[in-house]
């Protein structure tokens, strides 16, 4: 069982399905981060997936949390756009609105009010191309993977 | 009794996925009455056609985010089944462990996050923090212990990587198993005080009954209280139980024009599975702690009382939790062992069946020589309730015809809630407008 103690102080969080193309950006950065976990000795990375409220007790107690994920922002496809949870005014599933999917804000929301809410909260949304069914990322975000992987290491320090 | 009801729900909150109500009463007659599902359909199985018997488990468990232990032990069963695989007794018991671990997750997020605040009166768990702290963070302790525990056996909260066909790449040690162990024990009073807790505002629980067919696993050698093993079984099957290949005799599978869901059908025009169909047709296989939690809410074999559903759930949390801290008990007194797992390809067909937290789960896979896949079929539980929530309706909205249209809508929404449903278990990407 994990030790409380033990966490490292900034969590990384990949969230998305990857059984539906751009949708499964977050994993897939996720996987890619992880090969160089060793330059990132007080960072976790985890592939979340679709585990929706368990994004709670990913966060809980850490100093730092960022999240990719898959974002429909109204920006061109492949867009990266850093943002933290009180620039959104809503942030909704647009097939999922849920509390088993949950709404992230929600999440942040009874993170604070349980007293456990990482200080810095940064979310890394990327506009998607494609969300149909297929496992392979579309050629625009691919072609970007190296831009994400640096924008948001950068966010790190 | 009103002349006329509109209600129209367009994707319930606090359910997985979207669903709608929709209630047209015109002079006191009811004239539409649907439980609409209008989720594009999702083509699971294509997924996985062409891939190896060894990456199925892997793909399937990115279905659901809820379930997806759930999947993957279907999956890997039918895997096992289509290519004559057989697994040792300690692998059972570990993946039983996993499986238990979600059962847990799953019954604590729907009991603690998604129907509590109906009890209350609340819109989500959110503002419940401040009316019932104490109860909310008991809620999140038992989640966050649930999740540990999956990760412990399937390496991942979410998703597990260590299922295979033949066995586990990977298992806990026996020092591990030992803390797990002690952490089930210490939950048991956490348990004590959710039930406590949910007890209190248990008047809130409608009172409606309709009798149906209730459909689960039944394990008969040993006798046991299954979300494992066994054959098919319901209310209406003289106790005969189906072996699980004969799955499409059960579900028998039909398309309605409401709901781009399949629904399903066995002896009468619906039936449900999940908790309350598990306890109707095992109950007295409980363990004890389980069957003290039912008897303390009055909860008896036979409730055909659809919002009691949440209620049975509760009573497995306790009951997953004092099995497994048997199932330790076994594994640490034979000692935990090392197992080479080796699967070769070949032909064949087979059959993997589960009970995911929210009901009977069936996967079929047939793959070809070369151990690729060349055909699958899933059917989930919540399509199999989708045709039991709308019979329930039609019996439920007659009855609660004279109440404030706000009243019937709750009614309504709590109904739907109380089956657990997952309608589509896959994307969630967001949707975002910018404050500046």
């Amino acid at each position: 069982m994990t030790n409380q103690s033990q966490k490292k102080d900034t969590i990384v969080i990949g969230l998305g399905n990857i059984l539906f193309s751009d949708e499964g950006i977050g994993v897939h950065l996720i996987r890619k981060l992880s090969e160089n976990q060793g330059k990132f000795p007080s960072v976790e990375f985890i592939d979340a997936g679709t585990g929706g409220l368990n994004i709670l007790h990913l966060i809980a107690n850490r100093k730092k949390a960022v999240i990719i994920d898959c974002v429909k922002m109204g920006k061109n496809p492949g867009t990266i756009k850093r943002f933290e949870p009180a620039d959104v005014k809503t942030v909704k599933k647009m097939m999922h609105f849920s509390l088993h999917e949950a709404d992230i804000l929600r999440i942040i929301e009874l993170s604070r009010q349980l007293g456990e809410c990482p200080d810095q909260i940064v979310i890394f949304g990327i506009e998607p191309e494609s969300l149909e069914l297929g496992q392979n990322l579309s050629e625009t975000l691919t072609d970007k993977i190296d831009l994400y992987i640096d924008t948001i290491t950068k966010s790190f320090s | 009794m009103h002349n006329n009801v509109n209600i129209n729900v367009h994707h319930i909150t606090r359910v997985e996925g979207h669903g709608n109500i929709v209630v047209n009463v015109k002079e006191g007659k009811i004239e539409k009455l649907q439980w609409q599902v209008p989720e594009a359909p999702r083509f699971f199985e294509a997924m996985v056609r062409g891939h190896s018997y060894q990456d199925i488990q892997t793909i399937v468990s990115r279905i659901c985010g809820i379930c997806s232990i759930t999947h993957s032990l279907a999956a890997t069963k039918a895997v096992e089944a289509a290519l004559g695989i057989k697994v040792s007794e300690q692998t059972d018991k570990l993946r039983i462990l996993m499986h238990y671990s979600e059962q847990l997750q799953s019954h604590v997020l729907h009991v603690g996050y998604l129907a509590a605040p109906d009890f209350f009166g609340t819109p989500s768990v959110v503002p419940l923090v401040a009316r019932a702290a104490d109860a909310v963070k008991t809620i999140v302790k038992a989640h966050r212990i649930a999740n540990t525990w999956s990760d412990l056996i399937a390496g991942r909260t979410t998703h597990p990587v260590t299922l295979t066909p033949g066995g586990l790449t990977k298992i806990p040690t026996e020092k591990q198993l030992r803390q797990l162990q002690q952490t089930l024990k210490d939950a048991v009073p956490d348990l004590k005080k959710i039930a406590e807790v949910v007890l209190s505002v248990a008047a809130n629980v409608p009172k409606f009954e309709r009798p149906t067919e209730y459909v689960s696993l039944k394990q008969t050698t040993p006798p046991t209280y299954t979300f494992y093993h066994g054959g098919i079984t319901s209310n209406d099957n003289k106790g005969a139980v189906m072996p699980i290949e004969k799955w499409h005799d059960v579900a028998n599978e039909y398309v309605v024009e409401q709901s781009t869901a399949k629904w399903t059908k066995w002896h009468r025009d619906a039936y449900a599975v999940g908790a309350l169909a598990r306890f109707n047709n095992n109950a007295e296989l409980l363990s004890p702690m389980a069957k003290d939690a039912a008897k303390v809410f009055g909860l008896q074999k036979g409730c055909c009382n659809p919002y009691m559903n949440t209620v049975a759930q509760l009573v497995e949390c306790f009951h997953v939790v004092e099995t497994s801290i048997e199932i330790i008990d076994q594994l640490l007194t034979r000692g935990l062992k090392t197992e080479k797992v080796t699967s070769s390809p070949k032909a064949g067909k087979g059959s993997g069946c589960v009970e995911a937290p929210r009901g009977i789960l069936f996967h079929d896979y047939e793959f070809d020589k070369n151990g690729k896949c060349v055909a699958a079929d899933i059917c989930i539980p919540t399509g199999q309730n989708h045709a039991n929530i709308q019979k329930d309706f039609e019996k439920l909205l007659p009855e609660i015809l004279d109440q404030p249209e706000k009243d019937i809508r709750l009614k309504l929404e709590m109904l739907v809630r109380a089956y657990d449903p997952c309608i589509s278990c896959s994307t969630h990407f967001l949707d975002v407008q910018f404050v500046k």
